[in-house]
């Protein structure tokens, strides 16, 4: 499997290229165009994981897309605006924002993993996906804006509208931003993701929601 | 399966290091910083030393360093007194629940040095700029953040901003530092120099020694209505205004018509 990614870094746009018989797990809604040979297939991979996916903020189903007699493209992109990133699997594997997968290689183990009780409830969608693989294969995310990797070496603070994906070597947990409760609503940081360890992160340089927010108040009611 | 290597302590987080920006004049360098993203997406990251302080509008961070400390603080500008506290608070409480900017700031603070990064909501451009003792005119949600002896104070623009949709309150910065301000769109710069006239809803900022006045683009009132170029704001005097390529009344009025 081959990944370029064209249009970066504003209206990004992956084009797949496989080999005859070598599948690439996509997003639904994910695909722009393919060559005639390429066959869909539709999973839920059955009701329970295809429900849990859904509470993991996408959609029900992933399609499979694999080239018959012959090698292959596929045309991926995300619905908004803004760049995509490859991650090489590693042994560790990476989590991933669930609103940030776009694709992966048949190789790889895309599960839903809890962000917890406060991911939950805070609209953020602090939903993960965990990614992981036996052997080499490739993870495609898109982020809102540009898409920024940071190396963390200890502790760092992000905002959890702005996670995209970072190495499973890192210990993660949500809370809250600021000292109280009060001070949090007054910062307008909201929930923050605090990582420790060793590893990297990638951030997405605008907060999708942030962004429906303030637009959307600006719109009239209905 | 090859792991790549990680940064080593002491190698510098997330890209390169920040060139200084070049100074013209002779004063205090600038704050190491660095504005990547751009045009579209920009976002901001200042490297802080310890002692500096970096002030952000409230709920910009994307990320920091943990060792940074921050400190929400309302932004009623410096030795304000009591009423101007009180004014800052029932503005702060009113803008919280309508909209806009929220007056609130965090201060940013590092024992050890540390960086953070901020991002405005909407797409656009960041810009920096060195005060040397000049004061600068933000138009409401333009200001991002501030490091150095800079004093923010609200200034009520009165009718005139009411009617050029600028939002009741501007932001005057003042003093010596650098100052980051971000627009919906690209970042055009105008030396005025005489006169000049610019949309109002494309003003992002404006020196503090020009003075302004609203009017019609022209032809009156059928001009106005015609022209959909609305009320504008001519500029006089000398100094700099600071445009944003784009509109946002513009695109919501978009926005709002494809709703129906």
């Amino acid at each position: 499997m081959q990944i370029d990614i064209a249009y970066r870094p504003a209206h990004s746009l992956a084009r797949v290229s496989l080999q005859p018989g070598e599948p690439v797990v996509a997003e639904a809604g994910a695909m722009v165009g393919m060559s005639t040979n390429v066959q869909m297939q539709t999973q839920s991979g059955g009701m329970m994981s295809g429900l849990k996916r859904m509470f993991g903020g996408e959609s029900f189903f992933r399609n499979t897309f694999t080239p018959q007699g012959g090698p292959g493209e596929v045309l991926l992109a995300h619905a908004l605006c803004g760049d995509m990133a490859i991650l090489e699997m590693t042994q560790y594997g990476y989590f991933i924002q669930s609103g940030a997968f776009i694709a992966s290689s048949a190789g790889v183990n895309v599960e839903t993993s809890s962000g917890g009780l406060r991911g939950f409830f805070s609209g953020a969608g602090v939903f993960v996906l965990k990614a992981t693989a036996q052997a080499p294969g490739q993870v495609l995310v898109g982020g809102f804006g540009g898409i920024q990797e940071l190396v963390c070496d200890g502790n760092m603070v992000i905002d959890t509208g702005h996670l995209v994906a970072w190495d499973a070597t890192l210990q993660y947990s949500v809370t809250k931003s600021g000292a109280g409760w009060i001070a949090s609503f007054l910062s307008g940081e909201g929930l923050v993701c605090h990582f420790q360890g060793q590893g990297r992160i990638w951030i997405q340089t605008r907060n999708p929601i942030e962004y429906g927010r303030t637009v959307g108040a600006m719109l009239p009611p209905g | 399966m090859q792991q790549q290597p990680y940064a080593q302590p002491g190698q510098h987080y997330g890209g390169p290091p920040a060139p200084m920006v070049q100074q013209q004049y002779a004063a205090p360098a600038s704050v190491a910083h660095e504005i990547t993203h751009g045009p579209s997406f920009a976002m901001l990251r200042v490297d802080l030393q310890p002692g500096q302080v970096f002030v952000a509008e409230a709920g910009s961070m994307v990320a920091r360093h943990h060792h940074v400390g921050m400190e929400v603080k309302m932004n009623a500008g410096r030795a304000a007194g009591f009423f101007a506290m009180l004014k800052a608070l029932i503005i702060a409480v009113l803008r919280k629940f309508v909209g806009g900017e929220t007056f609130f700031v965090n201060h940013f603070s590092a024992p050890q040095p540390g960086s953070v990064w901020v991002a405005p909501s909407l797409t656009g451009q960041i810009h920096h700029r060195r005060l040397n003792g000049e004061s600068l005119v933000l138009s409401t949600g333009a200001y991002v953040g501030h490091v150095g002896d800079v004093d923010l104070k609200l200034k009520f623009g009165g009718l005139k901003a009411l009617l050029a949709k600028e939002g009741a309150f501007f932001l005057v910065a003042t003093g010596h530092g650098d100052l980051w301000f971000n627009s919906y769109g690209g970042i055009h710069a105008v030396d005025v120099n005489g006169s000049y006239i610019v949309d109002n809803g494309h003003l992002v900022g404006y020196e503090g020694n020009l003075d302004f006045n609203i009017r019609t683009a022209g032809g009156g009132l059928m001009g106005m209505v015609a022209s959909g170029e609305g009320l504008v704001c001519e500029f006089r005097g000398q100094g700099r205004v600071y445009i944003q390529s784009r509109n946002l009344s513009a695109l919501v009025q978009w926005l709002t018509g494809m709703m129906h």
